[in-house]
């Protein structure tokens, strides 16, 4: 077992592994805000508002990731008229893909505050909007917040899938090293040990937010 | 008996829930200062009610008319529930605010009025309800008789002219139904118009002008004195007051 | 309407849209008779064999192990908690294609080399590999759900059991179980679901399942949206099939009140 393969190699793994933050990041601070859209459409009285945000939170929670990506990784050059670059094309479908499972979590924070709390903010004169900021949402951020961590913790696993399409993150270059030295067990290991460390943290710190309340 | 036009006057008011009817053709007048006490089996509409006389429940026929504002058509909300305080079966405090913010917070963002002014005026309520010690402690540091008394100043802080009371003690222990109907009955007493949907009978005879009997959205009986509780007209009042009276 | 030719084998298809003006204006030929064409067809037909068995394989091996495990969290034995716990952290938290890689790249070369050289020249090795991750990643989540499901018995319930003089076995039968299942039921229907999209992930070790089908289909004949369309509606189907179903079986076996609703 030689063991020094990982040093060796660190800077370039570790680089791998900014590209995986940068995606989970970056999906993160998109996804977030389109899926609380999403997650109003589903709560809303309008039907055909509810209808077109049920259809797309279902639909995608149906397919893997994997199609996903692969949507639109053929799609996007196909619309605009040329190719885009790989991260490009990723973050996309990532974005839109875990939009779907905010949009779920910030439906049912909302849902989560009865319907008891919401007439008697409106029983006082308040308006939907002011219900909505001072008696709603601050309570249903507070529960939201564990289980908005947790799907963090699931989306910076799902970079991994961004390899499929030649992303050069940290597994890619993991396999990438692994193919040119033949070193597999020590680097395989290596990349697990840094996704638990990674993932183990993140699970903590839900756990503890979950304490908090 | 004045002869001001009624404050409350609901003409024909029918609701359905779904396919259900939950109020069949009500119609009832209430004067300034009355109180008018509601009792009925449980999913008889009363809850209902109330609901449709602030507009939480869209009704879909007939009207209901508050201080000169009718609710089918109200285009402002905010100032048809200022003039109208609710307190709930529930309690429904905010859990997130302590006893003074959700108190004033009516106040506030309603009526436009400053923190200071909002928290004096809520501070003088909670005395009148008996909690002045309590005006910075969360619901949840509250027992369920000075939940539901902080929710009642709640309302007040609105100065609203008619209170409506669902069930106000239905979901409190024993010992703490007398602390938050010794605030109703004051409130009577000053002259607030009240509707309050309640079993608690003893409250009805000593406070009601009035009580009626409402079972499967109905009316069906109403009665302004004695008479009520000792020769019911109705079958199916005697049946109900037999079950609730010991 | 644009005729098209009459392809060597399988029918025409006259489709008023077969070709599209795109955005920007690019254009797109549909050609949806591709997927029931030859090669094509056969492919696609395999891939949907391929990933129910790869599905149903896993899930079955998943349930042995969860249950296993579950055991070992509960149990009275301090060693067999931790081990069990230190499974289900450890493995919860590497990602699925982590642990397929492993099992892929790294476990064979552990082997002694005979194995190993038996091994690699295995037709369905990866195959074999996939069922080996999928049923362990997923026996991780599987694990807690069993837990949650026998710790779902409410207190009063238990101790209401005990006093009647039942014995273990008799709890877990009378009392413990017909909670567990009802609880158990939308958790499993959902992780059911869920290891029948990861078995999309087979495809990187080039597991001829659906969505690996569907890419080699793209490759082929660059006809994306058809074989992409194909893809997804086997998912979509699969899905609602499977909660209408359990839906049904979760009226079937409801008893009212007895799981409180918030």
């Amino acid at each position: 077992m030689d063991w020094t393969v990982i040093p060796k190699n660190l800077g370039f793994l570790f680089e791998g592994l900014i590209v995986s933050f940068q995606l989970a990041g970056l999906t993160l601070a998109l996804a977030l805000p389109l899926g609380s859209i999403i997650a109003l459409g589903r709560l809303s009285s309008r039907k055909w508002i509810y209808y077109l945000t049920s259809a797309f939170v279902h639909g995608l929670r149906a397919n893997p990731l994997l199609l996903i990506v692969f949507w639109f990784y053929f799609l996007v050059p196909i619309i605009i008229g040329r190719p885009i670059g790989d991260f490009t094309s990723v973050l996309i479908a990532f974005v839109v893909f875990y939009s779907a499972y905010f949009a779920e979590i910030v439906r049912s924070g909302i849902q989560s505050v009865g319907r008891g709390q919401i007439w008697a903010g409106y029983s006082i004169g308040l308006t939907y909007f002011q219900t909505m900021r001072y008696i709603i949402l601050p309570p249903a951020l507070r529960r939201m917040v564990p289980l908005l961590v947790t799907q963090t913790i699931i989306l910076f696993q799902g970079t991994t899938v961004a390899f499929i399409i030649g992303l050069k993150e940290f597994l890619h270059r993991t396999s990438l090293v692994s193919e040119r030295t033949l070193k597999s067990f020590e680097l395989y290991i290596f990349a697990a040990v840094v996704y638990l460390v990674i993932c183990y943290s993140g699970s903590f710190l839900s756990r503890r937010l979950e304490v908090k309340q | 008996m004045s002869m001001d036009p009624p404050i409350i006057q609901i003409k024909n008011l029918s609701f359905w829930y779904g396919d259900f009817k939950a109020l069949d053709n009500i119609n009832e007048e209430v004067r300034k200062g009355n109180c008018i006490v509601i009792c009925g089996p449980s999913g008889s509409g009363k809850s209902s009610l109330l609901r449709c006389i602030n507009g939480l429940e869209k009704f879909q026929q007939g009207d209901v008319i508050v201080d000169g504002i009718g609710v089918r058509n109200c285009t402002d909300f905010p100032k048809l529930r200022s003039n109208i305080g609710m307190v709930f079966q529930h309690f429904e405090l905010f859990p997130h605010m302590n006893a003074l913010e959700n108190i004033t917070l009516g106040p506030r963002k309603v009526k436009g009025k400053s923190k200071k002014e909002a928290e004096e005026k809520g501070l003088e309520l909670l005395s009148r309800v008996g909690l002045s010690d309590h005006s910075h402690k969360h619901p949840g540091n509250l027992s369920g008789g000075q939940q539901q008394r902080v929710a009642i100043a709640r309302a007040l802080a609105l100065e609203p002219k008619v209170m409506l009371f669902d069930e106000p003690t239905s979901a409190l222990d024993p010992e703490m139904i007398g602390e938050v109907l010794d605030v109703m009955l004051d409130l009577a007493k000053e002259g607030m118009t009240m509707l309050v949907v309640t079993h608690e009978m003893g409250f009805a005879r000593e406070v009601a002008d009035e009580i009626l009997f409402i079972d499967e959205g109905r009316i069906i009986e109403r009665g302004t004195d004695e008479s009520f509780f000792k020769h019911p007209k109705n079958p199916r009042t005697k049946e109900f007051l037999d079950k609730i009276l010991m | 309407m644009v005729e098209r030719e009459i392809p060597e084998h399988g029918f025409p298809l006259h489709c008023r849209f077969s070709r599209i003006q795109l955005i920007m204006g690019i254009d797109y030929d549909f050609r949806w008779s591709l997927l029931w064409e030859d090669p094509y067809g056969g492919w696609l037909i395999d891939a949907l064999l391929v990933t129910v068995h790869l599905a149903l394989l896993s899930w079955l091996f998943a349930l042995a192990i969860g249950i296993v495990i579950a055991v070992f969290r509960v149990s009275p034995v301090k060693w067999l908690r931790i081990i069990g716990t230190s499974y289900v952290e450890v493995l919860r938290n590497i990602p699925f294609l982590v642990q397929l890689f492993f099992w892929y790249f790294a476990v064979p070369t552990l082997l002694p080399r005979a194995w190993m050289l038996w091994w690699n020249q295995l037709p369905s090795a990866n195959y074999w590999t996939a069922v080996v991750a999928l049923s362990i990643y997923t026996s991780t989540r599987v694990t807690e759900q069993i837990r949650s499901g026998i710790h779902a018995t409410p207190n009063g319930q238990y101790q209401a059991g005990l006093s009647i003089g039942l014995s273990y076995p008799q709890m877990y039968r009378y009392v413990i179980l017909p909670y567990a299942i009802r609880v158990m039921i939308p958790s499993m229907t959902s992780e059911f679901l869920t290891i029948f999209k990861n078995t999309a992930f087979a495809m990187v070790i080039t597991v001829p399942e659906i969505t690996f089908t569907a890419k080699r289909i793209e490759n082929w004949t660059f006809q994306g949206i058809e074989a992409y369309t194909f893809a997804s509606l086997v998912y979509v189907l699969t899905t609602f099939s499977v909660i209408a179903f359990m839906g049904w079986v979760e009226r079937r076996l409801h008893i009212p009140g007895m799981i409180k609703k918030e």
